[in-house]
């Protein structure tokens, strides 16, 4: 008898662990699917906003051109050179049509987006791909780095909550959370990089380097890129520091907390296993909610610290007009927005199992 | 309303609403009595810090302190049209979504969360890059109409959780309509939501807006606070010793941030009473 319900326990415990990873995998196939819904409707929000607004880019372009050469062209060798340039950039047919090209080509022809303007005749997903790394280096880097450090300061201010040090560290970050990311970015800038010349605080690497792989070189790069990600991490790491705090507050309230306590367990023990964990979660899903601002703001420190990365590319591409360039840094950051989502998304369940029971 | 977060927050607003607004006018009356100091050319430029000139003259020949007095006004301008747009329109939305059940709510939730994730810096820029006259209230309605889908994402879970609490089925049983329902018992609590959700808006927006400024793609030529610390940083002031010049304008963007979060602080205590026990008492 006894035997038999265990037998019968057991089961049922194989049984719920196999409806629980069935689930988990219904979960990451139904959001996989909202993700490809998004993706292509904001693909075609972007496509139409750029197509939509009043203006023709063709008539700012042959503008530019006429002031570039210093003299005016007869009429007609202007209708040449608008044809033609509609021709190369495919916008020569009605919008439905150019939309289905479009898709069709950044889907199925291996993300042929066109020429670019800026260096022509260059693909531009060559470009994009050639800037990207700078992009996301600086992005990824400062991003989880300033996580990191948040969440651990947070953490540690949450729990010395009465001290004058952790009330000293609230107001400091709450200064720098509002503070606005170009203006870190300017101030570290001016003073850091100019007036006490401490790190350099514009472009890439040193002017006389070529890029190779030497210790002169890359040490280069890396005291290049301390300014520009110091400026976001800043800003975010406050963000993440002070969400933190109050989310170890929240948790050090819980019932469970002074029961942790209660049965004599070492602080540290109490902080990491039962007041850490439990306000870590809502953390994670912090880091996917500002991954779109931080691109934002990732594009203005490159141009202000002349970093050849997307948002440059974008800037130039602007001046130029030109079109399939800024439609594919935008396609990129919608893509990068949504997939670093959709990772987040996906990575959740492994850190809550409640959630992974719910979905 | 007795919340000290929002009495404060409220007070530091209004002395830069009152600064920006009358400040022009005083100081072309007292320090400049009888000169043009926001009119191009009417001194050399470049000068240093003086009596005349408390943080010098620009490139342009402007006094410098005229230009930032008379730049906070636009600046706040451009935060408060472009946040009662987006707030607006997301709280509309956001209602919309919050009381529809079924396929409906599904719909404006994916709608609403697609909206959230386009990038707006790039799809702004390339706004800006069409419009050849900006003036200020285009620039207003273009932010507002890029904000709103945040709005509408925070209101649409506060509307859901109201719905379904038991006074609101009361309020059905008694025979109120939608529309008494959402003006009547829904809206009136979410108030100080909505004001805090405002406040947020004019950060983003007037964020957004210095943000353009600065890369140099804004629109040009509008009197900012934003646009000072761009053409401050293009003419490297700090380098010729201008330094007030960018601090200023600067320090007033984060002063008023700073008076716009603490009455965000204010408001979400009042809203959700819970947070403040949380923080102060344990």
């Amino acid at each position: 008898m006894t035997a038999n319900s265990d037998a019968t326990a057991g089961n049922s415990a194989a049984d719920g662990q196999a409806a629980g990873r069935r689930e988990v995998f219904q979960y990451a196939l139904r959001r996989f699917g909202v993700y490809l819904f998004t993706l292509w409707a904001a693909i075609t929000v972007a496509f139409f906003i750029f197509r939509l607004v009043p203006g023709d880019p063709m008539n700012i372009l042959l503008g530019n051109l006429t002031r570039a050469e210093g003299r005016q062209r007869d009429a007609a060798a202007e209708e040449a050179i608008i044809a033609r340039y509609r021709q190369i950039f495919g916008m020569d047919e009605p919008l439905p049509l150019q939309y289905v090209n479009y898709l069709r080509k950044a889907v199925l022809g291996g993300l042929d987006l066109g020429p670019s303007f800026v260096e022509y005749p260059a693909q531009t997903k060559d470009l994009v791909f050639r800037r990207m790394p700078w992009t996301l280096g600086i992005f990824t880097t400062s991003v989880l780095l300033a996580w990191l450090v948040g969440t651990g300061l947070g953490a540690l201010i949450g729990w010395l909550q009465r001290s004058r040090l952790s009330q000293l560290a609230v107001v400091i970050s709450t200064l720098l959370q509002i503070t606005p990311v170009y203006l870190v970015a300017l101030g570290l800038i001016i003073y850091i990089g100019y007036t006490w010349r401490i790190l350099p605080a514009g472009g890439p690497y040193a002017r006389h380097l070529q890029p190779e792989w030497t210790w002169e070189f890359i040490s280069s790069l890396l005291t290049h890129a301390i300014l520009p990600m110091l400026s976001n991490m800043i800003v975010i790491g406050a963000g993440f520091t002070l969400g933190m705090r109050a989310l170890m507050i929240s948790v050090l309230g819980e019932d469970y907390l002074t029961f942790a306590r209660a049965k004599g367990l070492s602080p540290f023990t109490v902080l990491k296993d039962y007041a850490f964990r439990n306000a870590l979660i809502p953390q994670v899903t912090a880091l996917a909610i500002i991954v779109g601002a931080t691109l934002n703001g990732t594009f203005i420190i490159e141009v202000l610290f002349q970093l050849p990365g997307l948002g440059t590319l974008f800037v130039q591409a602007m001046g130029l007009r030109d079109f399939n360039t800024m439609q594919a840094v935008v396609l990129f950051s919608i893509f990068a927005v949504l997939t670093l989502t959709l990772i987040v998304d996906l990575a959740l369940p492994l850190l809550d199992p409640r959630i992974r029971r719910t979905a | 309303m007795r919340n000290p977060s929002i009495i404060v927050g409220l007070i530091m607003l209004t002395l830069m609403v009152l600064v920006a607004l009358v400040g022009p006018a005083l100081l072309e009356s007292t320090l400049f009595a009888g000169e043009r100091p926001g009119m191009r050319g009417s001194y050399r430029p470049y000068q240093l810090d003086s009596v005349e000139h408390p943080i010098g003259t620009d490139g342009d020949g402007r006094d410098g302190l005229m230009v930032f007095i008379s730049s906070i006004w636009p600046s706040l301008q451009i935060g408060l049209i472009a946040g009662a747009t987006s707030t607006s329109l997301g709280v509309v939305i956001g209602f919309l979504a919050g009381y529809a059940r079924g396929r409906l709510d599904t719909l404006s939730r994916i709608l609403i969360d697609m909206v959230l994730v386009i990038p707006t810096l790039p799809l702004l820029l390339m706004l800006a890059a069409y419009i050849e006259r900006w003036d200020l209230y285009k620039l207003s309605l273009i932010l507002g109409l890029f904000g709103w889908s945040f709005v509408a994402r925070v209101i649409r879970p506060q509307v859901q959780s109201l719905r379904e609490r038991s006074y609101v089925d009361l309020a059905v049983l008694s025979g109120e309509n939608s529309l008494e329902i959402i003006f009547l018992e829904l809206l009136p609590p979410l108030l100080p939501y909505i004001g805090y959700v405002f406040s947020l808006s004019i950060v983003g927006s007037m964020l957004a807006e210095a943000g353009l400024q600065i890369i140099g793609l804004g629109a040009g030529g509008l009197p900012t606070l934003g646009f000072m610390i761009a053409k401050g940083f293009r003419e490297s002031v700090i380098a010729v010793g201008l330094l007030g010049q960018m601090l200023l304008p600067a320090g007033a963007l984060i002063y008023i941030f700073l008076a716009l979060n603490l009455i965000n602080t204010g408001l979400d205590e009042v809203f959700n009473p819970r947070l403040k026990t949380t923080v102060e008492g344990n």
